[in-house]
């Protein structure tokens, strides 16, 4: 077995390609938007680029969780999409860039709201929330989004490094043991940072709403996307060889599982804020559902309990489902769109009562996606597809008949 | 053996090796019996394939019993808050679905779980006391060193006589029968 058998296939230059094509026109889109919506334009767009932007973060972010995941669980699954999972973290230092546009050009047409609050009188901030929500100063909105990215990007160095000097160290157990006592604290981190990340970014765009759950409602549904993108990789990778025969259906099985369990999650995190607040009954904090549960955005709710929850629950229980190279990418494919009506749902109403998507939302997310996939493309090539140093990896690819 | 007049449990043959015994269950299956059970120390793989065995219905037995519990749980708040003891709690409708919501979940759980484990032990035909295997005589040998292969007498295509000497055919050891009491 040498790094050059395990090469990525010509289907995944094919993807880079078509995915750079879609990056291409999404942009030309939004060019097109900046004359469709007149004056309105700057606003629009940056409605649509935050929702585009925290998806294709959650796509790196959470496989980063779960690689982390795997190095701290173990499991043939974590052996099989490894190289996916690193991929797809390589791709956060151009995440990283994608989050530029917002900081320089966009805080006032996101962040208005805050940063215009008065400092006393009606509508005023609370104490800490004036202390916080400041764009500027070493702890400000921008030095925060710098902290956060500059922690993210280590963990992803240094996950990437270690398992890179795995490949050419075989006998190196040494490494195998780094990478799972880093994991347990990474994983600590990336949800302790990725909460701060919701709240300044998203949750700050309605600055009287606070949920303590807030931060756990992204990690789980950035966990749900990169599952789903590594299920929909791997069946994709299985057509050709290399992969051909060895990702198995036991593999899939596992990470059928994994998925059925994030979904659980993510309605058990959504119901129990939903739960609290409706309780309370505060009118502080039942505003967030008022906007969202009534009206054109409580049909967008209810379309996101079924497709989001219902129908995936329900399918993923079926054993045959979840082995199925041909319907458990479907069912992947389709949670991966649910991830962006969710993040509509969740980022939209603070700004219109019209549920209606523009086409501006469709060109921000195939231009962003679109770059996301051509990098996570090229990262895929630039590697052997497994993990070839793994002392588990034999263990792992060993065909089982039964 | 002890001559007394009793019903015949089955006819018991024994393997020294798991891959014969694996070799056997699918002669066994080829020639068209359907009731024979394996004995093993430990799993033997690829046995269930020779066996043919189906799927159990404990799946649909669990998810029978969570949606039993989740209606169920949901239906009994519904019944004591809006009919039995309707209470006016902060002026929120009678059927606050939103607060049943966790007792729902936790009933779907708990009647799953159950209906998955006496479920499983009722199909399994348990608890039973005494198995008429137990009667045969190096029967022990099952949970050490020895593979054992069991046909019964209820199946249609079972005779004393022709289903010893098949068992013998496929080159099994201590051929002999098991009685039923």
């Amino acid at each position: 077995m040498t790094a050059q058998d395990y090469m990525a296939p010509e289907s995944v230059g094919r993807l880079q390609q078509r995915a750079l094509g879609a990056g291409i026109v999404g942009l030309v889109a939004c060019g097109i938007c900046v004359f469709l919506y007149g004056d309105q334009y700057a606003d629009r767009f940056f409605h649509s680029y935050l929702i585009a932007f925290m998806f294709v973060l959650g796509l790196s972010l959470g496989s980063l969780g779960l690689l982390m995941l795997q190095h701290l669980t173990g499991g043939h699954w974590g052996i099989m999409t490894r190289r996916p999972l690193e991929s797809a973290t390589r791709v956060l230092p151009v995440v990283a860039i994608l989050f530029l546009p917002i900081v320089i050009f966009g805080m006032k047409h996101l962040y208005g709201e805050w940063l215009n609050a008065p400092s006393s009188g009606e509508g005023r901030l609370s104490d800490l929330q004036q202390s916080y929500l400041v764009p500027n100063g070493i702890l400000g909105f921008k030095a925060r989004a710098l902290y956060y990215f500059l922690i993210w990007l280590a963990l992803v160095y240094v996950f990437n490094r270690w398992s890179k000097e795995q490949d050419l160290n075989r006998e190196d157990r040494a490494l195998r043991r780094r990478m799972k006592m880093m994991a347990g604290p990474g994983i600590i981190l990336y949800v302790f940072i990725m909460t701060f990340a919701a709240i300044d970014w998203v949750m700050s765009l309605s600055p009287h709403w606070a949920s303590t759950i807030y931060g756990f409602l992204f990690v789980i549904g950035q966990l749900i996307s990169s599952m789903s993108l590594m299920i929909a990789v791997l069946v994709l990778l299985s057509r050709t060889a290399p992969m051909e025969g060895v990702v198995q259906n036991r593999h899939l099985h596992d990470l059928g599982k994994l998925l059925l369990a994030f979904v659980m999650l993510w309605a058990y995190f959504g119901f129990s804020q939903l739960l609290i607040i409706w309780s309370g009954n505060l009118p502080e904090e039942i505003s967030f559902y008022r906007t969202r549960l009534y009206g054109g955005w409580g049909v967008v709710a209810v379309l996101v309990l079924i497709f989001h929850f219902f129908v995936p629950f329900f399918a993923l229980l079926s054993r045959d489902l979840k082995r199925s190279a041909r319907l458990l990418p479907k069912i992947a494919i389709w949670l991966i769109f649910m991830r962006l009506v969710d993040l509509f749902w969740l980022t939209r109403p603070e700004f219109t009562s019209n549920a209606v998507p523009g086409l501006m939302d469709v060109a921000a997310i195939l231009a962003l996606a679109g770059i996301w996939f051509a990098v996570f493309a090229r990262n895929l090539k630039s590697q052997p597809l497994l993990p070839l140093g793994d002392p588990k990896l034999e263990e792992a690819i060993e065909v089982h008949e039964y | 053996m002890i001559a007394h007049r009793s019903h015949i449990y089955g006819v018991i043959g024994e393997f020294e090796k798991p891959e014969q015994l694996v070799h056997a269950a699918t002669k066994i299956r080829e020639a068209g019996y359907r009731y024979y059970e394996c004995y093993t120390p430990f799993p033997v793989e690829g046995m269930p394939e020779a066996m043919a065995m189906r799927r159990n219905d404990v799946p649909l037995i669990t998810l029978f019993g969570g949606l039993l519990g989740g209606l169920g749980g949901f239906g009994f708040q519904y019944w004591a808050n809006v009919y039995s003891y309707p209470i006016n709690v902060a002026g929120r409708p009678l059927n606050s679905w939103p607060a049943f919501i966790p007792v729902t979940f936790e009933m779907t759980i708990l009647f799953a779980s159950l209906f998955a484990v006496f479920g499983m032990l009722a199909l399994n035909g348990l608890p039973q006391p005494h198995h008429p295997i137990f009667n045969a005589h190096r029967f022990t040998h099952a949970s050490t060193d020895r593979f054992f292969v069991c046909i019964q007498a209820r199946d249609k295509k079972f005779h004393l006589a022709e289903t010893a000497r098949f068992l013998q055919g496929l080159a099994a050891h201590h051929v002999s029968e098991v009685h039923d009491d």
